[in-house]
């Protein structure tokens, strides 16, 4: 496993998102309101490149008839279908399948994750 | 104020930005008057993802960054027929909508023009390029009009109507329309999305679904419907030569469905007694359904053992739906598609329905260039010859 250098607490703000590729794979980092998660650019439905897709909030579990929006910045909707999944878990919010996480590390501001090569 | 002011007006119209609005509006409700839908005006039923895809534009990396890919004929050759190894790929504009239209002669003219544009636009750039003749089946005449007016250009492959109707196309009212499809050697098709939209029907049978996932689920219902209507009246027993493709309708229910016509038709044969054959002999030999939405059970086996009940190496074509939100890829199709069928299902019934063999084999006859004349002469627009290399 090594760890790729991707960038700087201070150029992903939170709500950003930067694409990169290391060791052949695209992988979509986010800044979800402070925590940084790494997810690969591939959505386990039908391999589109998830990592383009709408960030935003979505509407929580509720009782019929009631709209309670939550969640702002933490979920990925797939730009294909709309599948929604959790940035923070990578688990889809719909179905079994999830995201390919990678691990994170931040030293010194800097931005790291683990891959895989 | 003013003293002379004393009148009262009962009805001023202030203009109020939906925009404003939305300021005031909780989640999600915000997200789609932000979008653009605020409901009445069109459907208004909202997909919070869009109809159309989001990454419908080439990738940064080719000279068509960031153009539409769904937009014109060269970056969709490239960037969705070359992409996923597409030979041909049969156009269906969303403005089929405009067919229901209560302004008859307003639907007319403009789907005879939505035909004349694909000619111009997109037929004369890639052969490749195939698309349906668009008609407004509530003036059956002039649809009738419309495909004899098309049918010998070699690109228009099959008729379109949309699926939401006011009468179920059985109906004999539509008969002038397949008598025309058939003596042209044109399949019918239908595209799901107009159910509840203009001179249409509610679009369930129990009412108005109540948003957009209702809606969509059940947009099977007027499948399910034409299915059995169009059998029922007798429409491929007058016209033993049409095929009828329900485009986007799903593949699953078809075989239970069937299963209770025939059992009906056992004890009510009376009611449509030009039925010789029960009801599943007719859908076998006369209907076709694309696979995309393509049923995805939690169990894939499930779908594998309901696709073995119907001859789907005649009867379903593959379909992306792409840009729509819910489209397919042909290699997801394909690992659902069982292996000794995939070949029929992707290509070779779509080849026969659609006479590709004549069509690509007479692109450079007399005939072709003859017809080619005749259709320059019709639409006064550029239109450019088929080479046979193009089609290699």
């Amino acid at each position: 496993m090594s760890l790729y250098q991707i960038t700087s607490l201070n150029e992903l703000p939170p709500g950003a998102r930067k694409l990169v590729t290391v060791a052949g794979k695209t992988i979509g980092v986010f800044n979800v309101n402070g925590q940084v998660v790494a997810v690969q650019n591939i959505c386990p439905h039908e391999l589109a490149p998830i990592c383009v897709g709408r960030v935003d909030g979505t509407t929580l579990e509720s009782q019929p008839g009631q709209m309670v929006w939550g969640r702002d910045g933490e979920i990925l909707a797939c730009p294909w279908h709309g599948w929604e999944f959790d940035l923070l878990t990578g688990q889809c919010l719909t179905d079994r399948r999830r995201l390919r996480q990678f691990e994170v590390k931040i030293v010194d501001e800097i931005i790291f994750i683990a891959v895989y090569s | 104020m003013n003293d002379l002011a004393w009148i009262i007006d009962t009805d001023i119209h202030p203009y109020i930005d939906p925009q404003r609005v939305a300021d005031f509006l909780p989640q999600p409700w915000r997200r789609r008057v932000q979008s653009g839908n605020a409901g009445p005006g069109h459907l208004g039923y909202w997909n919070p993802n869009g109809v159309r895809r989001n990454d419908i534009f080439a990738p940064d990396d080719s000279p068509e960054k960031g153009k539409r890919v769904d937009a014109d004929a060269a970056t969709m050759v490239k960037h969705h027929l070359d992409r996923f190894a597409l030979s041909h790929g049969i156009l269906n504009a969303d403005l089929i909508n405009v067919g229901l239209s209560p302004e008859t002669d307003f639907a007319c003219a403009f789907m005879s023009s939505v035909n004349e544009a694909i000619v111009t636009d997109w037929f004369a750039v890639s052969p490749r390029i195939l698309a349906s003749i668009h008609v407004t089946p509530t003036d059956p005449q002039h649809a009738a009009a419309e495909i004899r007016r098309w049918a010998a250009h070699p690109q228009f492959v099959q008729v379109l109507m949309p699926s939401g109707s006011r009468t179920a196309y059985g109906s004999r009212l539509y008969h002038p329309i397949y008598a025309a499809a058939e003596e042209c050697g044109l399949p019918v098709a239908i595209h799901p999305g107009t159910e509840g939209l203009g001179v249409s029907g509610v679009p369930t049978a129990a009412g108005y679904p109540g948003n957009y996932l209702e809606w969509h689920t059940g947009l099977v219902g007027s499948y399910l419907a034409h299915l059995i209507s169009l059998i029922s009246e007798g429409v491929f027993v007058k016209f033993p030569k049409l095929k009828f493709v329900m485009i986007e309708g799903g593949v699953s229910w078809l075989v239970p469905v069937l299963w209770r016509f025939d059992k009906n038709w056992k004890a009510l044969r009376q009611l449509s007694p030009w039925l010789i054959h029960p009801p599943s002999h007719y859908a076998y030999e006369h209907i076709l359904l694309t696979t995309q939405p393509i049923e995805e059970p939690e169990n894939p086996q499930q779908l594998q053992n309901l696709l073995a009940m119907m001859p789907i190496e005649k009867m379903l074509m593959f379909s992306s739906d792409y840009p729509h939100w819910d489209g397919d890829t042909p290699d997801f199709v394909g690992r659902h598609i069982p292996a000794a069928h995939r070949r029929q299902v992707l290509r070779d019934t779509a080849w026969a329905l659609y006479r590709l063999d004549e069509r690509t084999k007479n692109t450079n006859s007399h005939h072709a260039s003859r017809l080619i004349q005749n259709l320059k002469s019709k639409i006064q627009n550029p239109y450019v010859p088929i080479s046979n290399h193009e089609l290699e």
